[in-house]
């Protein structure tokens, strides 16, 4: 554990759910004995994507909401790489909507993690894609507040493809679990993670998501791997919020289905003197 | 005062093969000891619309495209309307006697026509698929080129048996038909003769994606947009082959930052577009300077503003691509005048990008990218690659603690890769310290922020001086001394080329600076060569001169004369050389 920690203390506001993340991630990976030499953290930008400097693995800090094409350079280079991306709802949701269904689709091995606070935070308080209806923030202010649908990640990532989603909290003791299952799983992983944000977001607190959230695994016969009744269960929003693996099933890897990547791994392979005489045939 | 080479074009519309009939004439030339150059024009359209390719051909290497016709094959109305001024004394036309119609008034003189059955021989798909066997024949029929010839290409390029039966006896057929009718010509003033040496036929694209798989690339990734796509095409096809993956990304933004991902992991990435999708790539562009990731995009210039004309050429996003991004960082800017530099300054570049960690941008444009020349092959066994300041495990186990970033008089620091021992560290978009640490992520660092701030930006300018020292910026061609220098950059250089040593042989002399590499800008060797110039022509495909504010900007120097097109056409020898004319007069 020690080694995974750096000196610098996060400079994160008291309270706040990316601790409880930070914690998680680090017990899931010590549980799952990885190596942090052999492990990229990819993020985006935001509060959650400084969970980078406060991690010792190898990690790229990138872009607003562009951390899933960087996590897929990553892995096409070095797909022996455990590969982790990472951020927030802003980032992964908004400017990042486009990457995450796609990444999906292609279902590379990188575990997703986003941090869903429902409102940006690091720029102090405006809506963001997974803010609920009704709610008033800097950039959605009364009488109406936010009259923009949210986002339900669970059942985005579903439709678009992810083979492993799941949902949790910042305080969940389960978290760590679920992600080591996430990291564990071969394929696009997304867990959406519901994250307090105490200077921002005064109606998403720890409260409100305690009152709601339910475990699907208390659910008579849930069986993860049936797609219908993942659906199902993903659509719901409100007063009731499921939690827990809800869907998991084998697909075939993006990387898994490129020839050259089973002869060698693109970062090892020798670059000195590559012969292109055939090129060079073909076009005589 | 210009011998100018045999020049064809083939023209009709879109669909009609009209493209493979130019390469594979060029190709059959080439295999008989001829050089030859292929031109492309054609509209953003899948079918219909006017398709032309012309291709010159010599008995000395041909250096760029001249629009005046010794033989033009019209397969549509259109390609006969548009062309008739095109056509120079003695040219001759053959055309489809079913589907064109010449207006005799517009035939210039001593110009003969010859109408042949070709689409109309044919029925429905076959036309398509074989009109251009019949055009060929006729072609050959008229021109005295050898038939055996296009056969023998044909052979190796048809897959289906019977398809390859049909062809040839659609052009067999079509060359005895075209002698019953006409008395033999023999235009084609060139001869046939095997030279032993091995030559290929390639486009500006073919060669960029060959040097860089000479290079190394292991990782591409792009969207696809005209006239960048090709390059990510050849890279596709030849992926398995040579042990790289192309990622077709979902926009130029996930492209670019895929390739970030990859040259972060440790692998040579390239990226290829045109202006609208390397506008896309800019954020990106920055994040690579500012973490220090060396990644190569190539940007293949269209006519714009915005969409701009997808197929047709300029030269008019180089003051966007030296400053592409926010803030400011060094970037290496490479423009290739020909397929020759787009091999081996390809493969150059690769090193330069992991020896200084900086991106790395391919200027290039429609009419390098897409026109085809007969070309010797590629002298490759010197070329050496370099991988800089990558480290090995046993150097970072001797060089405890690491830091990704640590300061270097010559800005580059000891790069680690993800999966080596004792090399983690972070790589950030933000401005960062030695350990790649930032000031909003902790209070105490937030203290030193000026200094860290500034000496990160040094430390990126460090790397400046290495980069020109390492470069060639410019090449001078022609005499030393000169009563004119013309200065240009990129795909204009074989035109510019043909005119000087045209211009030369008269007794003038002119000499051609060309800018090579554009940022850094090479400005002591532009002065350098500038300051002894006795008159200065700058040549650029654009509307506002922007190489000529770079050399301002840099040396003080201003160019006295300036010819700028922006038609979306390329330069030709014949206009270089009228405006020499016109400048020495």
């Amino acid at each position: 554990m020690e080694d995974l920690k750096n000196s610098y203390v996060p400079t994160w506001c008291i309270g706040c759910g990316n601790y409880g993340i930070w914690n998680a991630w680090k017990k899931a990976f010590m549980s799952l004995n990885l190596d942090p030499e052999q492990t990229a953290l990819v993020t985006g930008i935001g509060c959650s994507s400084k969970i980078a400097q406060y991690l010792n693995t190898y990690r790229i800090e990138t872009l607003h909401g562009r951390s899933l094409p960087v996590a897929t350079g990553v892995k096409l280079a070095n797909h022996q790489l455990t590969v982790i991306a990472e951020g927030g709802d802003g980032d992964g949701m908004g400017l990042g909507i486009g990457h995450f269904i796609h990444t999906a689709r292609r279902n590379l091995d990188i575990t997703y993690l986003i941090h869903n606070n429902q409102i940006y935070g690091l720029t102090k308080g405006q809506s963001s894609p997974t803010s609920d209806l009704g709610i008033v923030t800097k950039f959605t202010p009364p009488p109406r507040g936010n009259v923009e649908q949210p986002i339900n990640i669970v059942q985005t990532a579903l439709q678009a493809g992810a083979s492993f989603v799941a949902r949790s909290t910042a305080a969940d003791p389960k978290l760590a679990e679920i992600i080591a299952q996430a990291i564990k799983h071969k394929g696009f992983s997304v867990i959406d993670i519901l994250q307090p944000c105490v200077s921002f977001n005064h109606v998403n607190t720890y409260k409100w998501y305690q009152e709601r959230v339910y475990a699907v695994s208390e659910l008579s016969d849930y069986d993860p791997t049936d797609y219908t009744k993942a659906t199902a269960v993903a659509a719901q929003w409100g007063d009731k919020i499921p939690t827990g693996v809800i869907y998991a099933a084998e697909r075939m890897t993006y990387e898994s289905s490129l020839p050259q990547l089973a002869v060698q791994t693109l970062s090892i392979q020798s670059i000195e003197a590559i012969i292109v005489t055939p090129l060079m045939d073909e076009l005589a | 005062m210009w011998r100018k080479p045999f020049t064809v074009m083939f023209g009709g519309q879109a669909g009609y093969g009209i493209m493979s009939a130019g390469a594979l004439v060029a190709k059959a030339g080439a295999r008989n000891g001829l050089w030859a150059f292929v031109v492309n024009e054609y509209p953003s359209l899948i079918k219909g619309g006017l398709n032309t390719c012309i291709v010159s051909f010599d008995a000395n290497p041909v250096k760029a495209y001249e629009e005046r016709l010794d033989f033009l094959c019209a397969l549509s109305q259109e390609a006969l309307d548009q062309n008739y001024n095109k056509l120079d004394r003695g040219a001759a036309v053959l055309y489809d006697s079913d589907a064109v119609k010449p207006d005799r008034d517009k035939v210039p003189q001593a110009v003969t026509l010859y109408p042949v059955k070709l689409i109309g021989s044919l029925s429905g798909e076959t036309a398509k698929v074989m009109a251009n066997s019949a055009m060929l024949g006729a072609f050959c029929a008229l021109s005295g080129f050898p038939i055996e010839k296009i056969a023998d290409i044909m052979k190796t390029g048809f897959i289906k048996a019977k398809v390859l039966q049909q062809n040839l006896t659609l052009l067999y057929q079509t060359f005895d038909q075209t002698r019953s009718l006409f008395a033999e010509e023999k235009t084609f003033p060139l001869s046939f003769q095997a030279d032993g040496n091995r030559k290929m036929l390639l486009n500006g694209n073919d060669a960029i994606a060959m040097g860089a798989i000479k290079a190394g690339v292991k990782f591409a990734a792009g969207y696809p947009m005209t006239p960048g796509s090709s390059v990510l095409t050849y890279l596709a096809d030849h992926a398995v082959e040579y042990g790289l993956v192309f990622k077709q990304a979902e926009d130029e933004i996930a492209a670019v930052n895929m390739l970030i991902g990859a040259g972060f992991a440790g692998v040579r990435a390239l990226g290829s577009t045109s202006g609208g999708g390397f506008a896309l790539m800019t954020e990106a562009l920055g994040f690579a300077a500012q973490a220090e990731v060396p990644l190569v995009i190539v940007n293949a210039q269209r006519g714009g503003p915005s969409t701009g004309l997808p197929t047709r050429t300029a030269q008019a996003d180089l003051n966007f691509v030296v400053h592409a991004s926010q803030g400011e960082f060094p970037r290496i800017v490479m423009a290739p005048g020909d397929v020759e530099e787009c091999f081996f300054e390809t493969f150059q570049l690769f090193n330069l990008v992991e020896k200084f960690q900086v991106p790395g941008i391919i200027l290039t444009d429609k009419y390098l990218a897409d026109s085809s020349i007969v070309h010797p092959y590629f002298e490759d066994g010197d070329l050496r690659v370099d991988r800089g300041a990558l480290v090995d495990e046993s150097w970072l186990n001797d060089n405890q603690p690491y830091l990704r970033y640590r300061a270097a008089e010559d800005g580059v620091s000891p790069r680690a890769i993800p999966g080596q021992m004792k090399g983690r560290h972070i790589a950030t978009s933000y401005t960062h310290g030695e350990d790649g640490f930032y000031s909003s992520g902790n209070r105490e660092y937030a203290a030193q922020e000026p200094e860290i701030t500034a000496a990160g930006l040094d430390k990126l300018f460090a790397k400046v001086p290495g980069i020109l020292q390492e470069i060639q910026g410019v090449k001078l061609h022609g005499p030393q001394a000169a009563e004119l220098t013309i200065i240009g950059w990129g795909s204009s250089k074989g035109a510019i080329l043909e005119a000087i040593t045209a211009v030369n042989q008269t007794g003038r002399t002119v000499n051609f600076l060309q800018v090579l590499y554009l940022s850094p800008f090479p400005a002591e060797a532009v002065q350098a060569v500038l300051q002894g110039s006795k008159r200065t022509l700058l040549i650029e495909g654009n509307k506002t001169g922007q190489l000529g504010a770079m050399i301002r900007t840099y040396t003080g120097l201003s160019m006295e004369e300036v010819y700028l097109k922006y038609d979306s056409r390329p330069f030709t020898p014949a206009l270089i050389i009228e405006k020499i004319k016109e400048v020495l007069l």
